[in-house]
């Protein structure tokens, strides 16, 4: 495909759209350009111009604020307490269920997938749930809660069962042959062969968990065990209240620029997405090329 | 003669069973931890749900609570709240699918046609990066920049205009939830239809080429023909959420000025679920009831599109 269109003449198309997608991108960007630009710009100069595309004097001032606060920092222990908790435990439950899943002919093959189906399409809703954590003594001041509640994406184990699938049998077969179990062709043969597969699964449970708000607001209802998340939401909400209180007027405000606290704890809460998405990208499409393509 | 004989055959069968289960017994040690998870942490919630049938008590909880039967949902079908928020949930939900659906299928078209590689590459990377934020962090930058003091009204004032209310306006709530559901997720979607538009047959664009057609053509003829299977997917998979509007959007991006257009079914379950009064029991029957719906519709869109003769969710 590629030879036949160099092989063409370029027509006026082939530089319009890329120039309608660049304004899109532009579109998609600059919400999260203008938060930067405002967690870096002074009050004084923000009231003077809220239309600033670069502030003049670039100053630190809402990030010491926001550090000051505490809130963000503990924020992120907790978040990274969360993952240390939960991603080898995903990792294992989602690799040993999906290897199992994908060897064949097993008596209760049929039944295992059914059973996996349903749990996809059907959902008990977030009560049951909260009951269940509440029987276990998990609610409300414990991380394990919110770590049990979402432990094994069906979605992922999905994935990494077709791709399980797709490696060749000879290899799992040799081996077995020469008395290997099942758990060491997983652990010797099969990991090592999943690198990419295994990569992509891994950032997924890192993002989902990094954004995971719903579950630990309610499971999680004591202040020091706020995810970043959380924390996020309940500084916007203060710097709104500071705002409704003021009547939306920013310049009495002196000794506290909600503005700028605001847009500097979200620029916390995203910056390791921000700064490892362009890399890791590849690794996300790569993920949803092997599960979502039949 | 013959029951011996069936009698022979089916304990025959019966130990053949016990013999390749006793083969594939390492297999079942793989699955039996994550099984049991699912049995725990998915299963038993949805043994729970035997609370809509039931009224909560503190001291019985969801086992002990006593049986009530239908009550509860004698009860659903009179209560105008719940009808109220299900009318929302659908008329915003049949919007998503006139506004939001096609936008991904439509990015993936046009990304297709981007014969700059690199460039191709940096601006499926921009545009899938909202997809790995989380609803807290993107209401909180919609929030910012559409506040009274924001970007977006700081430059309609100097347009000499009136500064405008985004946020706490009932009748654009719901526009602003499809343009912003569409930053969020339209790139992501558009990546999955570019997979499949890599998987089309290259021979296809090679004869279009020697016949002369236009780009368009190219497009109508083979790339939308041939991500059809793809579309269908992922139409099937929006009717299994025809019920749900997504909570994460509207709940962050919502506010008391906006609260009657915002009330959908999700927002009215997590209202009765946790804020004032809750009515477990209750809460627990609309939660069914929307579970139920989704997956009938699930399944009826899937076998539907099995019957037209397409490839529906499970092949």
């Amino acid at each position: 495909m590629k030879s036949t269109k160099s092989l063409k003449r370029r027509t006026i198309g082939d530089y319009v759209i890329p120039a309608i997608l660049i304004i899109w991108g532009l579109l998609v960007l600059f919400p999260f350009l203008s938060v930067v630009v405002i967690s870096f710009t002074s009050e004084t100069e923000y009231i003077k111009t809220p239309l600033l595309l670069f502030p003049k004097e670039p100053t630190l001032e809402s990030y010491k604020r926001i550090f000051e606060d505490g809130r963000i920092a503990s924020g992120y222990f907790t978040t990274f307490k969360l993952l240390v908790m939960s991603l080898p435990l995903s990792l294992f439950l989602t690799t040993s269920f999906a290897y199992g899943m994908s060897r064949k002919n097993f008596p209760g093959r049929k039944f295992i997938f059914y059973f996996v189906l349903l749990a996809m399409i059907f959902d008990g809703g977030i009560i049951p749930l909260y009951m269940l954590m509440k029987d276990l003594h998990l609610v409300p001041n414990n991380l394990w809660a919110v770590v049990l509640a979402n432990t094994v994406s069906t979605f992922y184990m999905i994935l990494m069962h077709n791709f399980f699938k797709a490696l060749p049998d000879s290899l799992m077969e040799s081996a077995r042959i020469d008395g290997a179990g099942e758990w060491r062709i997983l652990a010797n043969i099969v990991l090592p062969l999943s690198a990419p597969v295994l990569a992509t699964i891994t950032l997924f449970y890192t993002v989902d968990r990094w954004n995971e708000w719903f579950n630990p607001m309610i499971f999680l209802q004591k202040g020091d065990l706020q995810p970043l998340q959380l924390v996020l939401r309940s500084i916007v909400i203060d710097a709104q209240m500071d705002m409704v209180k003021t009547g939306g007027n920013t310049i009495e405000l002196a000794s506290n620029f909600a503005m700028g606290v605001k847009t500097a704890a979200i620029i916390c809460t995203m910056l390791p997405v921000m700064l490892f998405f362009p890399f890791l990208q590849k690794y996300f499409v790569k993920g949803i090329m092997v599960g979502a393509v039949k | 003669m013959i029951t011996s004989l069936t009698e022979r055959t089916q304990t025959k069968k019966f130990r053949n069973l016990l013999i390749s289960i006793w083969k594939y017994r390492m297999v079942y040690t793989l699955l039996a931890p994550g099984f049991i998870w699912y049995i725990i942490f998915v299963y038993g919630p949805m043994g729970g749900l035997t609370l809509a049938f039931k009224t909560y008590t503190a001291k019985g909880g969801i086992w002990g609570s006593p049986w009530v039967g239908m009550e509860n949902f004698k009860y659903i079908f009179v209560d105008q709240a719940f009808i109220h928020s299900v009318v929302r949930t659908l008329e915003i939900n049949l919007g998503r699918m006139v506004f939001q659906f096609p936008m991904a299928i439509v990015i993936a078209l046009i990304l297709n046609e981007v014969i700059f590689l690199r460039l191709k590459k940096s601006l499926q990377t921009i545009l899938t990066f909202p997809h790995f934020l989380s609803w807290v962090v993107l209401s909180s930058v919609l929030i910012t920049i559409l506040s009274y003091d924001g970007f977006v009204n700081g430059m309609i004032k100097a347009f000499g205009l009136k500064s405008f209310n985004f946020l706490g306006n009932e009748p654009i709530f719901v526009p602003l939830l499809y343009i912003t559901e569409i930053w969020k997720s339209s790139g992501w979607g558009a990546i999955i239809y570019l997979a499949a538009i890599s998987g089309i047959d290259s021979e296809q664009y090679e004869a279009a080429a020697i016949d002369g057609v236009n780009r368009f053509q190219r497009m109508f003829h083979i790339t939308v023909p041939g991500i059809m299977p793809t579309i269908i997917v992922m139409f099937i998979l929006t009717m299994g959420g025809l019920m749900s509007t997504g909570f994460d959007q509207i709940f962050n991006l919502s506010n008391d000025a906006v609260r009657d257009v915002a009330e959908t079914l999700d927002m009215y379950i997590y209202k009765i679920s946790f804020q004032s009064a809750p009515d477990f029991s209750y809460s627990t029957a609309v939660s069914l009831f929307r579970s139920v719906i989704n997956m009938v519709l699930l399944l009826a869109a899937d076998r539907i599109a099995k019957l037209m003769g397409k490839d529906g969710l499970m092949g």
